[in-house]
């Protein structure tokens, strides 16, 4: 009888520990989410924070963390007197442009490859090599070539290499894309007497527009991180973000705060942007390089 | 055989004509440069002299491997920074992958948090925190003062050492979330049945994860630190910005001084050759890590 009574508080005890312990370990599992997100997230706070403070309070100490009034004054300064305005625009320029540039050419290549079967091999070898190859090792002729050429300190110069950089990576995700793309549909707009052109145009990019936002995404952020060809092929007037922040480094280990995290800041932006936007493709477009150009 | 192909037969040169552009400027653009500085790399062609070159045989590639001890020593740097950026990379990623993998709401906007930083720019990364690591007003001296830690505005990169570990964090900083990303994808792809059949069993807990897991995420893991291993073979844009190559030349990195041969002393052929010597490195690294893993798989099987 008392071995019966016995049984079950033995029970619900271990079922309370059993609670306890999962409860701890949750709390635990938070806590070092917390952490993380500080670590990860905490210089981004810092720099942004540093943008809009007033120059007094670089020196201050107790240091301020969280300025009281915030102030636009070093975004001001970046963009009239580092130029900033000019070299901005030049990324968003460039961006766009290999962006577009890169969805053009590859969007073709792609639909031959889903469609008739065609140079996939070849396309994943050139992809894999690409992937492994170092841009250092492309740099070097490049430069004498566009030296040669007088491609260099111009858009076109930074958007031929940007485009052809990327096109390995947007045909493999177009491919995908296409794949999943109803052949029945554009084959009736084919017997409708559409030419193999049009039928691309008309029916298919309508549909895969969402597809081919992805690859616009990644591309675009791809070429605004790329620094590399940025730094050996621009001049005076094409420089890039990437290209206007390494020039604050000049000052030491001291230099202009204000005007240098504002540039960080505006640097980062689409990132962020993109980070959350494109969630789903995130370990793909990394593992491809998709993100460092 | 679908009907529409039957219907419309194919023409011979449309897969050609829609897949021509991109060839042709993958020739023009990669595939000819590529062979035009392999040619140069037995030349010596150096932009300071003039535009007449001539024929050296191996003469860079032996200056470079046997009498530039300055490239010698930035492979030993760039496998320094290499080694541990791997390993915390792989062991913060397999964390915060277990971490998240055991929450259910918010999942989804926690993970694309701690992803930003593989999204930016290494040079951008390196920026901030080389703000960061400011001796003034840097937050981390900042910080250190406030708490009690440090009594002296501390200069990080002083010395070889402390560079290499300031390198090391950053580079974890920004890369980690990508296997993070890549391992987290592996945990989800892992059946809930196999935990399941493990309990029954008896295997709960850090005997599930040495059992069930860790196998099953094996192949997850190599794919990962392969690709991390090839980019960080390519480190630049944080050397450049973050530490130059100093103190001293000790954080050059192959990528780094090879751009110094090239842009700053403007050997053109000697860089053509290092960078064909980093090629080969990349290469050969790659085949071992795959031989590597085949002689693993064939033992297990």
């Amino acid at each position: 009888m008392a071995i019966a009574l016995d049984r079950p508080r033995v029970a619900s005890r271990s079922a309370r520990t059993v609670r306890i312990r999962r409860a701890v370990g949750l709390a635990l599992t938070w806590v070092t989410i917390v952490v993380a997100l500080v670590f990860f997230l905490g210089p981004f706070f810092w720099i942004l924070t540093t943008s809009v403070k007033a120059n007094e309070d670089y020196f201050a100490y107790p240091p301020v963390w969280v300025p009281a009034d915030a102030s636009l004054k070093h975004y001001a300064g970046l963009f009239t007197r580092s130029s900033g305005a000019r070299y901005f625009t030049n990324s968003l320029m460039i961006s766009t442009l290999s962006m577009v540039a890169a969805l053009l050419v590859s969007l073709p290549t792609a639909y031959s490859i889903a469609r008739w079967r065609f140079g996939g091999g070849f396309l994943s070898m050139v992809l894999l090599v690409l992937r492994m190859l170092p841009a250092i090792a492309l740099i070097i002729p490049l430069y004498i070539m566009y030296k040669l050429l007088g491609l260099t300190n111009s858009y076109l110069g930074l958007v031929i290499v940007y485009t052809v950089l990327y096109v390995p990576f947007a045909v493999w995700l177009l491919v995908g894309f296409l794949r999943d793309f109803p052949v029945e549909i554009e084959e009736a707009a084919l017997i409708d007497g559409c030419s193999r052109l049009r039928a691309l145009v008309a029916v298919v990019v309508p549909i895969i527009a969402p597809g081919l936002a992805v690859v616009a995404l990644f591309s675009f952020i791809a070429t605004w991180n790329e620094f590399l060809f940025a730094i050996v092929l621009t001049g005076i007037e094409t420089k890039t973000m990437m290209v206007l922040v390494t020039s604050f480094t000049s000052g030491g280990t001291d230099m202009f705060y204000g005007e240098a995290s504002a540039s960080v800041v505006l640097g980062v932006l689409p990132a962020f942007v993109v980070a959350f936007m494109l969630q789903r493709y995130l370990v793909k477009g990394l593992a491809l390089g998709g993100t460092k150009g | 055989m679908r009907v529409g192909a039957l219907v419309l037969p194919r023409k011979r040169w449309e897969p050609f004509a829609f897949a021509s552009p991109s060839l042709v400027l993958i020739a023009i653009v990669i595939i000819f440069p590529l062979a035009y500085s392999f040619w140069l790399s037995f030349r010596n062609f150096d932009l300071s002299v003039g535009p007449e070159s001539e024929f050296v045989g191996g003469a860079n590639y032996v200056e470079a491997l046997i009498r530039d001890s300055r490239f010698v020593n930035s492979i030993w740097n760039t496998a320094i920074i290499i080694g541990p950026s791997l390993v915390l990379e792989l062991l913060v990623g397999l964390g915060l992958a277990l971490l998240l993998s055991r929450i259910g709401r918010g999942r989804p906007i926690i993970t694309a948090l701690l992803a930003i930083p593989a999204m930016v720019s290494p040079v951008m990364a390196a920026m901030a925190w080389r703000m960061m690591f400011g001796v003034k007003y840097g937050a981390i001296n900042n910080l250190g003062r406030q708490l009690g830690v440090i009594d002296v505005y501390f200069d990080w990169f002083s010395s070889p050492f402390i560079s290499i570990v300031a390198i090391v964090l950053v580079e974890v900083w920004h890369n980690t979330a990508f296997m993070m990303l890549v391992l987290l994808a592996g945990l989800q792809s892992i059946p809930q049945e196999l935990y399941d059949a493990g309990k029954a069993d008896g295997a709960e807990g850090w005997r599930s994860f040495w059992y069930i897991t860790l196998p099953l995420l094996k192949f997850t893991m190599m794919v990962g630190l392969m690709i991390r291993l090839i980019d960080l073979t390519k480190l630049f844009g944080l050397i450049f910005v973050l530490t130059f190559g100093g103190p001293g030349g000790t954080t050059e990195t192959v990528a780094f001084s090879t751009y110094l041969a090239g842009f700053n002393d403007f050997r053109m052929s000697y860089a053509a050759a290092l960078s064909y010597i980093i090629v080969g490195g990349v290469l050969a690294l790659t085949l071992v890590f795959m031989w590597v893993q085949r002689i693993r798989e064939m033992r297990a099987a």
